[in-house]
């Protein structure tokens, strides 16, 4: 692989995550309202309580001196101190983001596997039944507002499957450290999980499909059609190949989207990953936790799609040439 | 033959992984668990030094754990707790006589030593957000005897039995003399004195574990075990109770859940007085940038008999979940709130009449003109915690109109808001008082207070700009009246001076509607809980107990427990349809990827 490629997309990772940096503290500078002043009416805290809590967490400080404060713990690993809890961000945000992990990791798997086999197979049949069906259907589940379709997922699975409604783990009937721990929680994945997949499936079977189209006009498909290529071959190693690439960018990334956890999903059915810990620390105004998970997340998007970028000459080796 | 082949497989494979999977998993437990579900903010610190009342998560559990030197029963008057007795011998010296029989939860006696400590430590940390605020006024503190403790304070102070000491937290000396950073101790395994301890926490937002304290020096728990678990949808919660998957669900539900689950079997849902209230506020600050028209004590008065509180209540609290309210102290603080205050007169005549009286006359468009040429048009303003109000803001702005005043209702991010409010830049908005850090009547007073009208950053409370000297006065006043007679009587003085001066329009004071399992539990009281204790506390759980129970010893009035409810366990079949997917997935993955490689391999 080209060395001038690789150094040219690190400068660029570098320039990014600093620029995401620097963004990422003047956002929460700009944003209206001293978070502890709120405290007046949700905790009931004097002036004076208040105006503690601002000089202990640093908030009395000229801003610049907060940017410097901040970029130095930062790059030391300090992401600050949680307002509400006063526990380092970092800890908050680690088991969040296992959480998190284990529900978004199956999703994707899953809707990514399942979202590309419908979208050949939509591609190779263009305009049958299956293709038409398969589309809207995954169009509709799409589009459909994800909170939405937890409720009503929740509603079915919990009446008719008895399925837990919330959280991770029941509180009766599992011993610790047997298969029932993971069978316990694996209910409670079950409706999550569905609701995710249920959502993310469609983009997967849109892209696939439409790059997979593009790739069935091309020159060369006629050709190795002309010379007799068996379907499945054709479909595989001349099509599949060639359309994976859009495919690559957009797994890249929803992954690194997923680190963020799924906020809608993870608010419904109470999964303590990321999504609720953004969602609780936005009502609270909790800055520090806000802006850690932010960082994370989008660092996670930038090296997901490094990653990609890395990937590209591999799965296309005229992409690094040039 | 392939296809016939991988279908085949993929069959197999389904009922092995459903066989596997499918094997049960349920266990007959035999210790009672008390589930709460919970929708307020989460436990968020394990630590009684670093809580901030933020929003009360881990306040909730705190008082499970730990026990105060005084308790408040349901008029908020002091009763025994840690502190069996005590007296004062002069204005500002209290002897406090300690209970004998208790026992912190790992075995150690509780002692003089551990409130002397308690004390003493608190005083020392004025960087603890909370705890330092209930010691403020103590000069000095001692141990008499193993058992009693004496108290000077600097000044006399009508709250310090009866409202401090409720929230104080008595924490063991000897484990805590051993913690060099109070900030960052993380008190992984709190100790404490109260009814339950502590077992686990999962985490921010997950749940907290507690096991019954059976050497409670109060009388043991009905139940073995509470688990509290945290909800972020009241949606899902309400269902995981329908479901049985929790027999408790608070605190707040919103009223149109809490009337579809008050129709569900086997749930009893229950409504008491929260200790917040609703009002709407005018920006009278002599030198803020609001329409300064509303600096008039009289315009204030005429909208204010343009605002029917009732009426408002009825739309947006369905007139069931909330209660008109007239003065600035919520209800629950019942014996401070002053019965002789009635809400404004709603009459548009009347109202219309003292602004003609006052010389604001109706301009070319209608819109009355103050005597110096400002247009009666004001903003109000709804913050985005609580956007439910702005019908009311609409509604409001509606009989405004009728008196030739103009208002427009709209939506302010809160925090924006509460930016206007301490500059100063308001018109009229519609906000909460929730119960501070100090319960009691105090604190809702104290936003009136001259020394908190300023602008930030040395402003404090108020946001309607009130300043009056006799009411200043009449605050310390209170604050030092020992004699709670006497006290209440200048209190309800206080609020006739908000009254009079239209400071606020209070409107209403919200109930809390929580539900709970009637058919596996009882024993929750309904009604007022003492303040603090409101939304859950050793109060509430410590009387819970199990139908069953019941049943075996007297109780024939039993409700049906013979309905037992389908849950927690899930049905093999669901699980095998789940394992079924998921394995039909890897299988076609795995089956796809090996046809590729199988095949032929020229072509180039």
């Amino acid at each position: 692989m080209n060395v001038a490629y690789v150094a040219r997309k690190l400068a660029s990772l570098v320039v990014t995550i600093f620029l995401v940096l620097t963004f990422n503290f003047y956002l929460f500078r700009v944003l209206p309202g001293n978070p502890f002043a709120l405290l007046f009416r949700g905790a009931g805290l004097s002036a004076n309580a208040v105006r503690g809590l601002s000089a202990q967490f640093g908030l009395d400080q000229p801003l610049w001196i907060q940017y410097v404060i901040y970029l130095r713990n930062t790059l030391t690993g300090n992401l600050g101190l949680s307002f509400q809890t006063r526990a380092p961000v970092t800890d908050l945000i680690i088991p969040a983001l296992i959480n998190t992990a284990i529900l978004l990791s199956v999703a994707s798997v899953i809707s990514i596997v399942i979202g590309i086999l419908i979208g050949m197979l939509a591609a190779w049949k263009r305009g049958s039944k299956f293709d038409v069906g398969a589309s809207a259907t995954t169009l509709v589940l799409y589009s459909m507002p994800t909170f939405w379709l937890g409720l009503v997922l929740m509603v079915v699975g919990v009446i008719y499957f008895g399925l837990p409604v919330a959280g991770m783990r029941s509180f009766t009937g599992v011993t610790p450290g047997t298969l029932g721990e993971v069978v316990d929680l694996g209910q409670h994945m079950v409706l999550p999980l569905l609701t995710l997949v249920l959502g993310l499936v469609g983009q997967y079977v849109l892209v696939m499909k439409g790059a997979l189209l593009d790739v069935f006009t091309q020159d060369f498909m006629i050709t190795a059609r002309a010379k007799g290529i068996s379907s499945q071959k054709l479909l595989w190693d001349h099509g599949f190949k060639n359309a994976v690439l859009p495919m690559v960018a957009l797994v890249a990334l929803n992954l690194g989207l997923s680190i963020g956890g799924a906020v809608q999903t993870e608010t419904v059915f109470s999964w303590p990953g990321m999504g609720l810990l953004i969602y609780r620390a936005i009502l609270a105004r909790d800055y520090p936790i806000l802006q850690g998970a932010f960082l994370v997340v989008t660092l996670a998007v930038i090296i997901a799609n490094f990653a990609a970028d890395i990937l590209y000459p591999f799965l296309d080796p005229r992409v690094g040439e040039s | 033959m392939r296809k016939i082949q991988t279908l085949a497989v993929l069959f197999l494979l389904t009922i092995s992984a459903s066989a596997l999977i499918a094997f049960p998993v349920r266990a007959q437990t035999a210790p009672v668990i008390f589930t709460v579900g919970w929708g307020a903010a989460p436990m968020d610190t394990l630590n009684p030094t670093a809580v901030t009342l933020y929003d009360g998560g881990a306040y909730v559990i705190m008082h499970l754990i730990y026990d105060t030197l005084v308790r408040a029963d349901v008029n908020g008057d002091p009763i025994p707790d840690l502190a069996q007795s005590w007296s004062y011998s002069n204005s500002t010296t209290v002897t406090l006589n300690l209970v004998h029989n208790a026992t912190w939860h790992d075995g150690q006696p509780f002692t003089a030593d551990d409130v002397v400590y308690t004390v003493n430590t608190y005083l020392a940390h004025s960087e603890f957000p909370i705890m330092r605020l209930y010691v403020q006024n103590v000069q000095s503190i001692a141990a008499m005897d193993n058992y009693t403790v004496q108290i000077s304070l600097k000044t006399p102070d009508a709250t310090f039995i009866s409202e401090l000491l409720p929230a104080m937290y008595i924490i063991p000396k000897h484990i805590w003399q051993n913690v060099s950073n109070f900030t960052s101790y993380t008190n992984s395994n709190p100790v404490g004195t109260g009814p339950f301890k502590f077992t686990s926490w999962g985490g921010v937002n997950t749940y907290v574990q507690l096991d019954a304290n059976k050497n409670y020096f109060l009388g043991a728990p009905h139940i073995d075990q509470l688990v509290v678990r945290y909800f972020t949808s009241y949606n899902s919660m309400a269902l995981a109770l329908q479901s049985g998957e929790i027999d408790y669900a608070g605190p707040l539900f919103p009223p149109a859940l809490a009337q579809s689950l008050s129709s569900t079997n086997n749930v009893q849902v229950i409504t008491r007085p929260d200790q917040r209230y609703y009002y709407f506020c005018f920006n009278g600050y002599f030198n803020g940038t609001g329409n300064p028209a509303l600096r008039d004590p009289k315009v204030r008065l005429a909208l204010s008999h343009a605002v029917n509180n009732t009426a408002l209540n009825e739309v947006v609290w369905n007139g069931t979940y909330a209660t008109p309210q007239n003065t600035v102290i919520p209800l629950t603080f019942a014996k401070w709130v002053n019965p002789n205050i009635q809400a404004y007169d709603f009459n548009l005549t009347e109202a219309a009449q003292i602004l003609d009286n006052a010389g604001y006359k109706p301009g070319s468009d209608g819109i009355r003109v103050s005597p110096k040429g400002v247009r009666l048009s004001f903003k109000i303003e709804v913050p985005s915690d609580y956007s439910e109000e702005y019908r009311a803001a609409q509604m409001i702005s509606g009989w405004w109109k009728q008196i030739g005043v103009e208002a427009k209702a709209q939506i302010t991010d809160t925090g924006t808001l509460g930016n206007e409010v301490s500059a100063w830049q308001h018109d009229t908005f519609i906000w909460v008082w929730s119960v501070g850090e100090i319960v009691g009547p105090d604190y809702f007073l104290s936003m009136f207070k001259s020394t908190e009208a300023q602008p930030n950053p040395n402003g404090g409370l108020s946001d309607s700009g009130f300043m009056n000297a006799t009411y200043d006065q009449l605050f310390s006043q209170q604050q030092q009246a020992t004699d709670p007679a006497q006290r209440q009587q200048i209190i309800w003085q206080m609020q006739q001076i908000v009254h009079d001066n239209a400071v606020y329009i209070p409107l209403y004071d919200p109930f809390a509607a929580q539900g709970y399992r009637s058919d596996k539990f009882t024993g929750i009281p309904g009604g007022t809980l003492p303040p603090l204790n409101q939304y859950a506390s050793n109060n509430l759980f410590l009387s819970v107990t199990p139908v069953s129970a019941m049943n075996q010893t007297t109780m024939a009035t039993s409700q049906s427990n013979s309905t037992t409810v389908a849950t927690q366990g899930v049905s093999s079949d669901t699980l095998a349809a789940i394992a079924a997917v998921i394995i039909v997935v890897i299988a076609a993955a795995a089956v796809l990827l090996k046809r590729r490689k199988s095949g032929p391999e020229k072509v180039q």
